[in-house]
């Protein structure tokens, strides 16, 4: 995401995170199931109020990736959190002005 | 999905299964076909019949759909889903969906879902935008699990549903291999 942008502009924000979202419906060789072990959600915030949010599941690729737009008013922080299966929980912080 | 396994082999039986999909599976899949190969044959020989496609789609679909969309009528359009028509590989298949719309708090787009007709599990995603997101479009990268029809259904802030489809043709399943 950019690190700065003008009052009122729209800009576009990629986020990866490493996961290998496993599916829950492979099985190995011995017929048995691999339990599902994937991100559940994803959210940005940003000052505090929600940007964007996505609920994930079984049918989001590994190392899911989101590019999706964000709206900035004032300088602050943007906040990435990631949380899934096994207590998985990942946030990620970034600063930008906004002129 | 017991259901769906009945009506694949009842209709494998009685329907001519086209020789391309059958080669084509065969290329795929070099080693003796188990059952859950045949599943996948059947399953694919299925989705391709053109009297098929133009009824319902499957049950599990609509029911992800009905649980999102209650009582509310589902209006066709407006949303933009970018989806390719083939794929090689099922395990990472870029979309974008994006709907037209100011974003003001009286009127923006609440969500935007993914749901897939063939995947074993029928929700793949959901995202959701504010006011604050300036633009209702996401891009992300989805599992596809056969050849099938994808559909976008978007949620307004006024309560109403838009929703549209892409019918994809997938090389390589996604999720059936053996780890």
């Amino acid at each position: 995401m950019p690190k700065t942008a003008k009052k009122g502009e729209v800009f576009s924000i990629r986020v990866m995170v490493q996961h290998d979202m496993e599916s829950g419906f492979r099985h190995n060789e011995l017929g048995v199931r691999v339990p599902r072990d994937i991100i559940r959600s994803f959210v940005c915030t940003y000052n505090g109020n929600e940007v964007f949010k996505a609920d994930l599941h079984s049918g989001v690729g590994s190392n899911p990736l989101f590019i999706f737009y964000a709206k900035a008013d004032q300088s602050g922080t943007f906040e990435f959190k990631w949380q899934g299966d096994n207590n998985y929980l990942t946030t990620v912080n970034q600063a930008i002005t906004v002129s | 999905m017991r259901y769906g396994v009945v009506l694949a082999i009842s209709s494998l039986l009685t329907l001519p299964i086209p020789v391309t999909k059958r080669a084509c599976v065969l290329i795929d899949n070099p080693k003796t076909m188990n059952q859950r190969r045949q599943l996948i044959v059947s399953l694919t020989a299925l989705s391709l019949c053109p009297w098929e496609s133009a009824s319902a789609m499957p049950s599990e679909a609509m029911q992800a759909m009905q649980a999102i969309v209650g009582k509310s009528p589902v209006n066709t359009g407006r949303v933009y889903f970018e989806l390719p028509p083939l794929v090689e590989s099922g395990n990472l298949v870029a979309v974008k969906f994006s709907v037209d719309s100011p974003m003001t708090p009286t009127n923006y787009v609440r969500a935007i879902h993914v749901i897939s007709e063939a995947n074993p599990s029928p929700n793949v995603v959901s995202c959701y935008f504010t006011p604050l997101s300036g633009k209702a479009e996401a891009s992300t990268r989805i599992r596809l699990a056969d050849s099938q029809r994808v559909w976008a259904l978007a949620q307004m802030s006024d309560g109403s549903f838009w929703r549209t489809s892409v019918d994809t043709v997938i090389t390589l399943s996604a999720c059936t291999d053996t780890v």
